[in-house]
């Protein structure tokens, strides 16, 4: 439990410190939380389910207070922290890190992402999906650009209609299962009526739909990323959005499989879609933040797809894809903040030459193109191989589709990377990466780099998770612990 | 040591050198650097020879399990067999003497660590590609050489003039192999889905089992395998990139875009020679293709001013002729023309290279001319490396175009007979070349003139050492008329890894008609020669303007207009739906289209209160009927798609 208590605390503790310790306490809290976290990692056997919280009565409204972890909740665990800890070192050398509030609302976020990620509980994790909105609901609204009303509107409004359907769904599902423990939805007995099972399935998927998000759900996103500042643009980035997918994998489809023959090819498409339309989206695009926001929209289309196929494989390599969109994430919304914030303008149409005023930013802003373009050695490139390969599987057309992100993928960066930081001098100067800078990138390339090379890292992870899951569903084993 | 740890030592040598030089090239002097990645790299190239002497079976050498899925496993494995090896010596060997030449080349250049740890990375992924013994394996060296490709074309990012130019060369060439990458993907999956592992020994073993379950698949993949051809080795559709590659430098040129990395999608057709015995289909699409290519590409280099352009346009030219050679199951005479164009084409791009470092970087033939006695050795062996792509006789492009050429005769007159118009232009674009540059009295001004020189022992060395390979490459595999056992050493060295049409014996040609057909080559370039000989050196006729082309002329001046053909329908097409989605659908359907969602709420609430209590209901009401909406909606669609 100290993983829930600790951020919470250390939250609550930074709201009170004098500007000057902010910083420093920020960094080290969250590097003890990423400690405490490796050290359940040692301890772990991917075979068995670890029980935080587990009370033998059923509360009333059927809560069941359940929380622990697998192996999949467990790096989703594993990646907040270490995301958390690396956002808190990209921002050292702003002034937002020694804001003690931003440092708070931050710690409190590492708080309800891991409460969401070790629910075992139905009305848990609909609990902690509300709680992360707030602390990124009020880093936006303090630290984001001031004209920002209307992006945080429509941010907040799609949000909120995501939240009411997933509400709406869970109370529905009271109906088909006694408690609201985890292990009694996955078995949820729909005797065969699979449109009820879709109907459930639909209004959950309707809020992951919205935060992943998924064409046509993602109007809010570029906006809200534009207008963000760096720390609020990579949380939402890195790990907002993969909640949702964790929430796919682990809460919507074991829940609701039943209706999985409705959803399965309609979400898809969208994804097919998402895939081609975000990166043809971003190819024009001038400003570097809603450029990277539409690439986002074209890869996590395809984690997406590949998750509703619901093979081994497929999931696996989503879990490999997620983490390596979450380095891609922080890495370029970095390099867009070092660009910002040297020289106060992230249109390409006003930079160029850059490489030549810093040949060490050029290098690993050029380091962190490949690795988001999936080049061999990086994580991306066995993601994204088992992903089509399973698309491809499934049907030869979402296969080709998305493969175009092969190609668009190259396009949209490499245009990205040369206009900005080749061709004509437009920038006398710029000051070269700070050593906290240095040091992310160095971090981001070495993870990709190592889970590119030896995937199999995360995979033996989550298999068992996978099959567990599956031998829940099928009922084959009670959890009566 | 063992095979496997010379192997492992052959493959990491590169990569040791691109390592030390990326970290601490910077502070190192020049000489260290250079020297280290080119005796690195020929260190390798040793290694390889060892392996090459104590070749006997195939093995297998396994490092590790990349990933283990549900029913198959990507593995890191490297295979030690005729063919692989010998693909790594033309790399390593030809490789180490375009390092040693860099070395001199690049000598003034600022980024000169950066050149040789890109130089060093590229034949580290190379090897990658023609070591690994399945697709992954391949398909891993295969990205990577296309990212060192993508890095050394825009080397000079930063050129005043050109750098912009250079930058989106590179992303051409990065673009278009892409494209070619999905095709080798779409390849690797359906082997995946059909043979479960992608280990070229099982998949030949399942094949060679029974060859008949397989025939339909084999179609497909091996349609999916070609597309990736087409875009490594620069073939009809895909081979735009190749030209505009030329903006990097010249030895990248030499190395990558003419004897190396082109070669791959070559080397990937005779690996999977097995698949490609199973469909005829895409082998006489193959060899469509590959007549279209040398054709097309050789009318162009015809009316070609900038000397590597001439040269692109030749590589082109003659990787089609490969491809014709693999339309027909020639698998070992292929490669044979690998080889000898490995040894020729490398000579020519560095000879020009040469030529420009003397040029001080002009690389217009309009302004060379009467280099031949200012720089002597480059002349001789550029001289060499024309007559042996000319075909010129018994000089090694001589032999390996004859056997490609004897195989069109046996297959049809008809192609036998396009093919000797494409090898009569390649020898009127390089005799012009040869002519324009070497011949007749200098044309770039005085001051021009002064600078000219010859180039460094680092440079002319590895000139020489080409031409001589250029002239007797040919012993390689001699058609055996005269010894007959001394005869298709190579064809034999490789049959153990092609089966295919590859052995002449089995359908041994008639001694005379290998005779007629080695005479008709010889005549027809020998009379070019003359004729080129009479018209730039005699008459002094040099290159014409633009302006007073002829239709033709123009027509392969300007490369048959192919660019813009695909700027506007392909490239145009997909901008404009990008700017139209994103200002129309996104703005205006999706955004406003939300906006309006929440008016109708408000509105219906407005509605609602009248007869119901409250602003929630009405809320949750629409929710509810959203759901409905959005459910029916997918039930509707799906019922339709099962």
């Amino acid at each position: 439990m100290e993983l829930i208590f600790l951020p919470l605390i250390f939250g609550i503790i930074a709201f009170f410190l004098p500007s000057k310790w902010v910083r420093p306490y920020g960094l080290i809290a969250s590097i003890v939380v990423l400690l405490f976290s490796i050290d359940h990692l040692i301890k772990f056997d991917p075979e068995n389910y670890v029980l935080m919280l587990n009370p033998a009565e059923v509360f009333p409204l059927g809560l069941t207070f359940k929380m622990g972890y697998d192996g999949l909740a467990l790096v989703m665990v594993l990646l907040t922290n270490a995301v958390i800890s690396i956002i808190l070192l990209a921002n050292w050398n702003r002034a937002i890190s020694s804001n003690a509030r931003f440092t708070g609302l931050v710690l409190l976020m590492q708080c309800a992402l891991i409460g969401l990620f070790t629910s075992l509980d139905g009305i848990l994790f609909y609990t902690f999906w509300e709680l992360t909105l707030i602390p990124i609901f009020l880093i936006l609204y303090w630290f984001g650009k001031q004209e920002n009303n209307r992006a945080l509107f429509k941010f907040f409004l799609y949000t909120l209609l995501g939240s009411l359907m997933m509400l709406l769904s869970f109370i529905g599902l009271a109906y088909f299962s006694p408690n609201f423990s985890y292990f009694q939805l996955v078995q949820a007995n729909f005797d065969g009526k699979s449109v009820e099972a879709a109907l459930i399935m639909g209004g959950i998927l309707f809020a992951f739909a919205v935060k992943i998000p998924l064409f046509p759900f993602h109007t809010w996103q570029a906006p809200t990323y534009t207008n963000a500042p760096m720390a609020g643009t990579m949380l939402l980035s890195a790990l907002m959005l993969k909640m949702a997918l964790f929430g796919m994998i682990k809460w919507m489809i074991p829940i609701g499989f039943e209706g999985l023959v409705y959803l399965k090819w309609p979400v898809i498409t969208l994804g097919g879609i998402g895939i081609v339309y975000g990166a043809i989206i971003a190819m024009k695009q001038k400003d570097l933040k809603t450029l990277f926001a539409y690439a986002s929209i074209s890869h996590l289309g395809l984690i997406a797809a590949g998750i509703m196929l619901f093979t081994f494989s497929a999931i696996e390599a989503s879990m490999v894809q997620i983490i390596n969109h979450s380095i891609v994430a922080v890495a370029l919304f970095l390099c867009a903040g070092i660009i910002e914030d040297r020289l106060q303008t992230r249109n390409i149409d006003y930079l160029g030459g850059i490489a030549k005023v810093a040949p060490r930013f050029g290098f690993w802003f050029a380091v962190m193109t490949f690795i988001s373009v999936s080049v061999p050695f990086t994580a991306g490139f066995i993601g994204e191989f088992i992903l089509i390969k399973e698309l491809f599987t499934a049907h030869w057309v979402i296969g080709i589709t998305a493969a175009s992100t092969l190609v668009f993928g190259a396009v949209y960066m490499l245009r990205a990377y040369q206009a900005s930081m080749f061709g004509p001098t437009n920038v006398t100067v710029f000051a070269d990466l700070t050593w906290n800078e240095y040091a992310v990138f160095g971090i981001l390339t070495l993870a990709a780099v190592g889970f590119g090379l030896y995937p199999q890292l995360i995979i033996d992870f989550i298999k068992p998770s996978i099959k567990f899951t599956q031998e829940l569903m099928a009922g084959d084993l009670t959890f009566t612990k | 040591m063992g095979k496997d740890l010379l192997l492992l030592t052959l493959i990491s040598l590169p990569l040791i050198g691109a390592a030390i030089n990326g970290i601490l090239g910077k502070k190192m002097p020049k000489i260290i650097v250079g020297s280290l990645a080119t005796i690195l790299v020929f260190v390798s190239f040793l290694i390889g020879l060892t392996l090459f002497t104590g070749l006997d079976k195939t093995t297998i050498v396994h490092l590790f399990q990349v990933a283990k899925f549900d029913d198959f496993t990507l593995d890191a494995n490297f295979q030690i067999d005729s063919l692989s090896i010998w693909m790594t010596l033309i790399i390593t060997g030809i490789g180490s003497l375009i390092h040693l030449f860099s070395m001199g080349y690049m000598s003034h250049d600022e980024g000169y660590h950066k050149f040789f740890t890109y130089l060093n990375l590229f034949i580290f992924s190379m090897l990658l590609l023609v070591l690994g013994s399945n697709y992954f394996v391949l398909f891993f060296g295969w990205e990577g050489v296309g990212i060192c490709s993508y890095l050394l074309i825009g080397f000079h990012y930063n050129d005043t003039e050109k750098g912009i130019a250079n930058s989106l060369a590179a992303r051409k060439a990065f673009i278009m192999n892409r494209i070619g990458d999905a095709g080798l993907l779409f390849a690797l999956f359906m082997m995946l889905n059909k043979f479960h592992t992608l280990e070229f020994v099982e998949i030949g073993k399942m094949i060679a089992a029974s060859p008949e379950l397989y025939t339909g698949i084999a179609g497909a993949i091996t349609l999916c395998l070609f597309l990736a051809a087409t875009g490594k080795s620069a073939q009809i559709p895909l081979f735009t990139w190749l030209p505009d590659a030329m903006a990097g430098p010249t030895p990248v040129s030499a190395l990558i875009h003419a004897a190396t990395m082109v070669t791959a999608g070559i080397y990937l057709t005779v690996r999977s020679n097995f698949l490609f015995e199973l469909a005829p289909t895409t082998k006489d699409l193959i060899l469509v293709i590959g007549i279209a290519t040398t054709v097309v590409a050789a009318f162009i280099a015809m009316r070609q001013n900038d000397i590597k352009k001439v040269l692109a346009y030749s590589t082109v030219s003659q990787l089609g002729l490969m491809f014709v050679a693999l339309g027909m199951g020639a698998y070992t005479v292929a490669l044979f023309h690998v080889t000898t164009h490995a040894f020729f084409k490398a000579l020519l791009f560095l000879g020009s290279g040469s030529v420009i470092h003397a040029m001080s970087d002009e690389q217009d033939i309009r302004k060379m001319g009467g280099l031949s006695k200012l720089t002597p050795i480059t002349h001789i062996t550029f001289l060499i490396g024309t007559l042996a792509i000319a075909g010129f006789p018994f000089l090694s492009g001589f032999f390996s175009k004859d056997e490609i050429l004897a195989h069109a005769w046996m297959s049809s007159p008809l192609v036998y007979g396009i093919l000797m118009i494409a090898v009569t232009m390649t020898a009127i674009y390089m005799f012009r070349l040869y002519f324009l540059v070497f011949h007749g009295s200098f044309r770039g001004g005085d001051k021009l003139k002064s600078h000219v020189h010859e180039s460094g022992l680092s440079m002319t060395i590895p000139l020489m050492v080409l031409a001589v390979l250029s002239v007797f490459g040919g012993i390689l595999n001699l058609p055996g008329i005269v010894f007959h056992n001394a005869g298709h050493w190579m064809s034999h060295f490789l049959e153990s890894t092609t089966y295919g049409l590859n052995q002449i014996e089995t359908e041994h040609m008639d001694g005379n008609q290998s005779i007629m057909l080695m005479c008709i080559a010889s005549i027809v370039a020998l009379s070019v020669m003359a004729w080129a000989y009479l018209t730039y050196v005699k008459k002094q006729a040099i290159a014409k303007e633009d302006v007073d082309m002829t239709a033709w002329e123009k027509l392969s001046s300007n490369k048959l207009y192919i660019d813009e053909l695909y700027q506007t329908i392909f490239v145009q097409p997909i901008l404009w739906l990008s700017t139209t989605l994103s200002s129309q659908f996104e703005q205006r359907v999706l955004t406003n289209g939300i906006f309006r969602l929440t008016s109708a709420i408000e509105a219906s609430g407005n509605y609602t209160r009248k007869w119901q209590s409250g602003f929630l209901s009405s809320y949750l009401f629409w929710m509810v009927m959203g759901i409905i909406g959005f459910i029916s909606y997918y039930i509707i669609k799906s019922t339709f798609w099962n």
